[in-house]
């Protein structure tokens, strides 16, 4: 089969990329730039303008008038289509569509504690992006030509997800590694055994409680697709899981970023939330980047949740071995080798994004002890020093600290004129948050912090690339969420699902309300 | 592609069951090849990165 369509549309996409870059780049576009505030993207669509409007061109002009031939490369570049097509809409909704709707948005003025409808709503361009994708391909349909495309989707969200890995430092992962694991091993050991229970409880053959207490414990598909052999599930019971796990997941990627918005949740908060209440990976991802789209941070948090839980997977998968054969009282029991299917679905991925984090820590791409992207450098130009009005400043408000270790700080920073080491940075940050000084001193302290952190330019550019992945991947996503696929849901494991999916959601956000706080 | 035609994108054959994969599609042949292809992206974007970005 020729997978390549002889069609104009890849070619037409890459000179409208093309034209957004000239225009924005020459500044013909300046008076819609300032409409839509979007100077921050002028940047982003003149260099990603180009780019895909080149490949647009180049191998849209090779679309149309080249000639095709069955094989491995017609079926790859024929996917070129779909993804750009994929990118034109994330794009076009991050630059115009969100922009416009938030110009909309605040002419309405705020509704609910100084917020916009639209951040209530959280109507920022990841959500505006699945939803085009979900218009798209229940609408209007996905054509013909960037069908095989679409399927690159998830490859970006991969990506994306590895490339995560190089913005942790070892002292953001150790701490954060530690909280998933206790929220994960809890809530998903509790929700496998809970969906288990219920399925005895409410009489689901043994094959369909075992696939759905994988799905809705674990991490969605791929848990179900890995458990499947396992409890020998029929692919009616694979179908209503997934349509389960759909629904849940597809809910609540558009209600948790609003629940938390009105709970004003913050980023680590929010993050832990998602990671753990949330089943699918994507799903994961697309709620805590529609919590915060511009920014990562949330995401970073909601990732190590989510990885967390994959890497429960194996552990899952035992248990389910051991509890069927037990329930099924058959020797023979699953017909498959449990160590096999654990190697085999074991999303290699994740791994990709522990190699990735071992390779930054060793500081190739900033300081091994960079903290959010930024590291401590305190070789700083002369003009940066304290002046000695500011010295003065901090001098006289000395007497009102009481720890030796804040005294200490404070004293090396007026002595020195800045900071001499990351620990007297750490304390010194203790300072000024817990606001024992007058506003200005605070103030004082806040800039000589500021001027010993460097930003890692190529953790900047990680994060660029990041964005653009998911924005990319998660348009693609909304594009293969069918209402036939949820229309699989139904019966009893749509019931036990909802219960556990709820138990789950609620009770890990008290637990967060109540034990987690913003400075882990 | 139309609508209803679109409804059946996602619809995959695994292990002898058919069934929506819905939202977890992949152009590779299995999910273990797609995993890799992501390691060997996120690689060369890592050392474009490395080399490009001072």
């Amino acid at each position: 089969m020729v997978y390549t369509k002889k069609n104009p549309a890849l070619l037409i996409m890459g000179v409208i990329f093309v034209a957004i870059a000239i225009l924005a780049g020459s500044g013909a576009a300046d008076g819609v730039i300032g409409f839509l505030k979007i100077k921050k993207y002028v940047g982003e669509m003149v260099g990603m303008g180009y780019a895909f409007g080149a490949i647009g061109v180049l191998v849209g002009a090779w679309h149309w008038w080249g000639k095709h031939e069955e094989g491995n490369l017609d079926y790859y570049l024929s996917s070129i289509a779909g993804g750009i097509f994929i990118l034109l809409i994330a794009m076009v909704v991050r630059w115009f569509g969100a922009p416009l709707v938030a110009v909309a948005s605040k002419g309405l003025g705020t509704v609910m504690a100084d917020k916009y409808l639209h951040d209530v709503l959280g109507l920022n361009y990841v959500v505006l992006g699945i939803l085009a994708g979900i218009i798209t391909v229940n609408v209007f349909g996905i054509p013909k030509w960037a069908e095989n495309g679409v399927r690159l989707s998830r490859l970006g969200l991969k990506t994306g997800v590895i490339l995560l890995g190089t913005l942790y430092s070892l002292a953001e992962l150790a701490a954060l590694g530690k909280l998933s694991v206790v929220m994960v091993g809890f809530f998903v050991l509790g929700a496998v055994g809970l969906v288990l229970w219920l399925g005895r409880r409410r009489k689901i053959p043994n094959s369909m409680g075992g696939v759905l207490s994988a799905g809705m414990g674990v991490c969605g598909v791929s848990a179900t697709v890995a458990a499947a052999p396992v409890v020998q599930a029929k692919s009616v019971e694979i179908a209503y899981t997934i349509g389960t796990i759909l629904i849940w997941g597809v809910g609540c990627m558009f209600l948790f970023p609003v629940i938390g918005h009105i709970l004003d949740l913050g980023y680590i908060q929010f993050g832990a939330w998602a990671g753990t209440g949330i089943l699918n990976s994507a799903q994961v991802a697309g709620a805590a980047l529609a919590y915060q789209p511009d920014g990562i941070e949330t995401l970073k948090v909601a990732e190590i949740f989510n990885i967390t839980r994959v890497l429960f997977l194996p552990i899952i998968v035992l248990w389910l071995a051991v509890w069927y054969v037990r329930l099924e009282e058959t020797t023979a029991g699953p017909q498959v080798n449990v160590g096999t299917v654990i190697f085999e679905k074991f999303p290699v991925f994740v791994l990709g994004f522990i190699l990735m984090f071992a390779l930054s820590s060793t500081g190739v791409f900033a300081p091994a002890q960079h903290y959010k992207g930024k590291y401590f450098d305190n070789d700083i130009a002369a003009g940066k020093l304290l002046k000695d009005e500011q010295a003065a400043t901090l001098s006289a408000e000395a007497g009102k600290l009481q720890r030796a270790d804040r005294k200490e700080a404070l004293a090396s920073l007026i002595q020195n004129r800045k900071v001499m080491t990351i620990d007297d940075e750490t304390v010194i940050r203790g300072i000024f948050n817990a606001n024992v000084l007058s506003k200005d001193a605070n103030k004082i302290l806040k800039t000589a912090t500021k001027v010993v952190r460097h930003t890692a330019k190529k953790i900047s550019k990680f994060r660029q690339w990041i964005t653009l992945l998911f924005a990319f991947g998660l348009t693609g996503l909304g594009m293969q969420i069918t209402l036939a696929a949820m229309k699989q849901a139904g019966g009893q494991p749509l019931v036990i699902g909802g219960i556990v999916g709820t138990t789950k959601a609620v009770l890990s956000l008290i637990v967060i309300l109540l034990f987690v706080s913003e400075t882990i | 592609m139309t609508s209803k035609d679109s409804q059946d994108i996602d619809l995959q054959e695994e292990a002898g069951a058919k069934f929506h994969r819905g939202s977890a599609l992949s152009i590779f042949a299995s999910d273990r090849r797609e995993d890799f292809m992501a390691l060997l992206f996120a690689m060369l974007i890592a050392l474009g990165v490395y080399l490009l970005v001072s």
